[in-house]
């Protein structure tokens, strides 16, 4: 399949199984609301080492959220609800509790529930108030600015993460366009984060190393410098790989987002210097969702 | 499909336990036995049709008519349906219920909503003492659900009360709050004495200072903006009351009390 010139390899992204939440972040006005969004969505690009993937889903305006005040829609994924809770809780809790004028309300009612301001209302030293409004219990704990509430819980869903595509460009300055383009478009897609800095990764891995410590390492089939010293997936032309990785509340979410990315930077097209649209997978053997590209562009 | 109806005969001489008509107990009832039902009447016990004229329809909703205040126990532990009552009802309205909605267009006597679970009571009229209390030597009121009074409440609203909302139009009797252990009282109106008496936590929402003031075992603790108020009134915004008409405000001068208790109750009184 070639699209604008651009060769979408006959290949799939491999994803796995994670359960997940969304949130709502408000505070005094939208700039505050984002600064603790962002600090809550900080070091949680992969659960490799993170503990977690987060990363903020849309801004939300006053009239979307439960106090009327602007806020931050962010989705957290782990590979299982105890791990999830626990990164919900500590972010929470160094955060967004920490954040000036915010507050933390749920945005996902789901199969289950889980704390959220369950157990950060300890942090009242016994001044902390609870309110029951319309069957949900909320956590108004006294701070220095007055007061932080918070929901009691908020649901965990099954999701997806790991949805992929890597982008094989002539340069690294046109694939680092091209996945630009690609995430301004993916963040329109609700349900769906793109956990890496700026949604970009540059340092895919493969699974397993020489090193018996590590349990991932460089994916070389696609580093450029190794074209002559690897089996390598690249053509000669290509000089630079950049990879989108995706979690999100459903498949249908990631293949929704996928195709716009990947249309996206084929707008761009052959001649912008983007030459390939590959994805990474593990033979099919590990991820039960399996996302073909050739599938995904029909 | 018409409305399951009782239509009270003669003004009752003795008191009348009308705690088995609901809608729980009368679910696929024929009409003949609903009959048949025996009603405490003071220290007996009397036919249904012997004291109401009925009327066949849905169980599902009951109307009382031509209620009167000598009417208790109606609405008692029903979970589910609507139960209309024209006229004035007793004692022990809506005890120990937990779903559906019970309505009344006159007053009612002491203990409304008693130690109620869920579910909503409206009184378009007069609320007696004891709104969402506690029977005598009990100690939670009410754990949930919501009372609208659309009138006054007698005292000691909320006496004991543990969860859920006292949503008074009118104004609150003497010892509002009293013994209060959580949930929310909301008023609109005046306060009687004794505001927030051996209160220990919960919430009582005032939009005006009372006009006896707030007692001295409530502490000023300054006037705020409390993120949870607007919460609280956009959940009132589906009620059919004038809480619903409520602007939303969210600053309010803040009471905590009663000191000569834990103190961990609030009066907040909108600035």
């Amino acid at each position: 399949m070639i699209i604008n010139g651009v060769t979408i390899d006959e290949t799939f992204a491999e994803a796995f199984p994670m359960k997940a939440t969304r949130l709502i972040i408000t505070a005094h006005n939208a700039k505050w609301a984002m600064i603790s969004a962002q600090a809550f969505t900080g070091f949680a690009t992969s659960v490799i080492a993170c503990g977690c993937e987060a990363g903020i889903e849309r801004e939300l305006d006053g009239n979307e959220t439960p106090d009327g005040r602007p806020g931050v829609a962010v989705l957290i994924f782990a590979m299982g609800g105890k791990g999830l809770a626990k990164q919900v809780e500590t972010r929470s809790g160094q955060c967004v509790l920490t954040s000036p004028t915010s507050a933390l309300f749920s945005g996902l009612d789901g199969e289950k529930d889980m704390p959220l301001g369950q157990n950060l209302r300890y942090f009242g030293d016994g001044f902390q108030i609870s309110k029951m409004i319309d069957g949900k219990r909320y956590w108004r704990i006294p701070v220095m600015d007055g007061e932080f509430l918070t929901q009691e819980k908020t649901g965990v869903t099954a999701a997806v993460g790991g949805g992929n595509f890597l982008v094989l460009a002539e340069s690294q300055g046109q694939a680092l366009a091209a996945c630009e383009a690609a995430i301004e478009e993916m963040r329109k897609i609700p349900n769906v984060i793109m956990p890496f800095p700026g949604g970009v990764v540059r340092s895919g891995s493969k699974v397993g190393s020489k090193y018996k410590a590590l349990n991932a390492s460089t994916n070389d089939a696609f580093c450029p410098t190794l074209k002559g010293q690897t089996k390598s997936e690249l053509p000669p032309e290509c000089e630079s790989v950049m990879e989108i990785v995706i979690d999100g509340l459903t498949k249908e979410d990631i293949d929704e987002a996928m195709k716009v990315g990947i249309q996206a930077v084929c707008g761009l097209g052959a001649a912008q210097g983007i030459r390939r649209i590959s994805a990474g997978n593990y033979g099919g053997k590990l991820g039960p969702f399996h996302f073909h590209l050739q599938e995904i562009m029909a | 499909m018409s409305n399951l109806t009782f239509t009270l005969k003669a003004t009752p001489k003795q008191r009348i336990d009308c705690g088995p008509l609901t809608p729980d107990n009368l679910a696929d009832k024929p009409l003949a036995e609903i009959a048949a039902i025996e009603l405490v009447v003071g220290k007996s016990t009397v036919r249904v049709d012997a004291l109401f004229e009925l009327a066949e329809g849905d169980s599902n909703t009951i109307v009382f008519a031509n209620s009167d205040s000598k009417l208790d126990f109606i609405g008692r532990n029903m979970t589910q349906g609507n139960i209309l009552v024209e006229g004035d009802v007793g004692a022990y309205l809506g005890i120990f219920m937990e779903g559906g909605e019970l309505a009344v267009s006159g007053n009612t006597g002491i203990y409304t909503g008693c130690e109620m679970k869920g579910g909503q009571i409206k009184v378009n009229g007069n609320g007696g003492d004891f709104v969402g209390g506690a029977r005598p030597g009990r100690r939670n009121g009410m754990t949930g659900g919501t009372v609208i009074v659309t009138g006054s409440t007698g005292a000691r609203t909320g006496d004991h009360m543990r969860r859920g909302q006292i949503l008074i139009e009118g104004n609150a009797g003497d010892y509002c709050g009293s013994r209060m252990i959580s949930g929310t009282i909301a008023v609109l109106g005046d306060c009687g004495a004794h505001l927030g008496y051996a209160m220990k936590r919960g919430t009582i929402l005032l939009t005006q200072m009372p006009s006896r003031g707030i007692t001295a075992n409530f502490n000023n603790c300054g006037s705020h903006t409390l993120a949870f108020l607007p919460l609280m009134f956009a959940s009132f915004k589906k009620l059919e009351s004038e809480f619903a008409k409520v602007e939303t405000f969210s600053r309010v001068q803040r009471y905590a009390g009663d000191l000569a208790g834990i103190g961990m109750g609030e009066i907040l009184v909108k600035i």
